[in-house]
């Protein structure tokens, strides 16, 4: 006997076999150490960049203060971008909002001449940086996509405490962070 | 405008077990409601002491409870997502999370990627995504439509690196805006000349399969995610649609488009047939 059969039918026949072959389940303990953070895996690479970070003084940046096209934006924020070599400069932050524990975020990234990368993950450092303090610590990182121009824009969600903290900061307010910039592969991650 | 095929249902992830509902079924037992708090804030280790000690040596209800805060397998999702969400993540309860929705994620991710290996890549890349942000899980959300949401995202960004990486890629890959095809399959009604998909004979089976993927493959990856996200994953046109930036309607049109071109590339292959004048 023939029936007629819906893609419908078909696609969960196929979908069926998928999933009867699909490989076992990994474990959360693998899970958990593939997604553990960078400054948990290489402790040392993080507090040599952190301090390098530390370092860099705003006031070097001040010609971005004198851009009569960022002049309605904020305070340069130090930044280190880390692809073979670490390269310093800063971002500027066009956008900055906290909304429950939602992070958004975007900021024109400076001085970078190469060809724009589609992503970068993006590390926040407590500005206890900015005196070059050994307590430098890190409190989050984000994906960060490429929009337009040099733009990048994130978003993401906030530990409790630090999302209360940042609630009422405004754009043109000083940033309490500085950033170490890695570069993604498919500008997600 | 009505959606193609009749409306679909949803993702087929085993659900909880009934008995699971402990603020409907429970009765008000300040022990019990004591246990549910802790497991609803997602501190297991808590709700397993509480559990022990409260109903430790009891039997009957008492037995039962304790078995269920027990038995991580048998949470519902929003004890598990509580518990995964916390710092540092309960293991069992995320190993009994990721065991509940491994193969609906990797049979999905299949039909997206019509490689088993990728499928596989693309399931751990996506739970990986999930831990990163996992402070931003819902405990009361749509868990597996969340995680086939996270999957289809990914490989719409592999497939944007690919469309990057240009001739040197290994995908086909259709623009968002590629112009569709001549309407012409809908005079072919798909029709199985065999009993029963499920009583296919091995080969049969295998050749079916390839039928489907070669089929699939040719629709594309957009037409792909779209007819697999309205007839497996239960999500509507307008939903698609927003995914897209597109309207409900111009989603609908992708799937009828991507109906009709399968039932063509199915109509193709010697083991699917049209159906007989007459028939």
């Amino acid at each position: 006997m023939s029936r007629q059969l819906s893609i419908e039918q078909l696609l969960r026949w196929r979908l069926a076999l998928a999933e009867t072959e699909a490989p076992p389940a990994p474990r959360a303990a693998r899970l958990l150490e593939a997604v553990r953070p960078w400054w948990e895996l290489w402790p040392e690479r993080f507090r040599a960049q952190a301090a390098r970070l530390g370092r860099m003084q705003t006031a070097a940046f001040g010609y971005a203060m004198a851009d009569p096209r960022l002049a309605r934006t904020g305070h340069p924020v130090p930044a280190l971008v880390v692809h073979s070599e670490e390269l310093e400069t800063f971002v500027r932050v066009l956008y900055f909002s906290v909304r429950g524990d939602r992070l958004r975020l975007r900021f024109h990234l400076d001085g970078v001449s190469a060809r724009a990368e589609p992503g970068y993950e993006v590390t926040f450092v407590s500005d206890g940086a900015a005196v070059g303090a050994a307590d430098a610590r890190p409190l989050l990182a984000a994906a960060a996509e490429h929009s337009t121009d040099g733009e990048y824009r994130l978003d993401a969600a906030l530990p409790d405490e630090i999302a209360g903290r940042w609630e009422r900061l405004k754009v043109t307010d000083p940033m309490p962070f500085r950033l170490i910039l890695r570069p993604t592969a498919a500008g997600a991650g | 405008m009505g959606d193609p095929e009749g409306p679909a249902r949803p993702v087929d992830a085993p659900a909880p077990p009934a008995t699971l509902t402990p603020h409907a079924a429970a009765p008000a037992d300040a022990r019990w409601t004591d246990t549910v708090a802790a497991l609803e804030r997602g501190d297991a280790a808590e709700a397993r002491r509480l559990a022990a000690d409260a109903f430790g040596g009891g039997e009957g209800t008492a037995a039962a409870w304790r078995a269920q805060v027990r038995d991580v397998a048998s949470w519902p999702d929003a004890w598990l997502i509580a518990a995964t969400r916390r710092d540092p993540p309960d293991e069992a309860a995320l190993d009994a999370l990721v065991g509940r929705y491994w193969k609906p994620l990797v049979g999905r991710c299949e039909l997206l990627a019509l490689d088993r290996q990728r499928a596989g890549d693309l399931a751990q890349e996506t739970w990986y995504r999930v831990l990163r942000a996992r402070r931003a899980l819902e405990p009361n959300g749509n868990f597996p439509g969340y995680l086939m949401t996270i999957a289809t995202n990914l490989w719409r960004d592999w497939n944007r690196a690919a469309r990057r990486a240009g001739p040197m890629a290994d995908d086909r890959v259709a623009s968002i805006d590629a112009a569709l095809p001549a309407d012409d399959g809908d005079t072919l009604i798909l029709a199985d000349v065999l009993p029963d998909l499920d009583a296919l004979h091995a080969d049969e089976q295998a050749a079916l399969r390839m039928d489907v993927d070669r089929a699939l493959e040719r629709l594309g990856p957009r037409s792909r995610d779209v007819l697999t996200a309205r007839f497996l994953g239960g999500e509507s046109c307008a939903e698609i649609g927003r995914r897209y930036g597109r309207t409900e309607q111009t989603a609908s049109a992708w799937v009828r488009q991507a109906v009709r071109e399968m039932k063509l590339y199915l109509g193709e292959s010697p083991r699917v047939q049209p159906p007989e004048p007459g028939r």
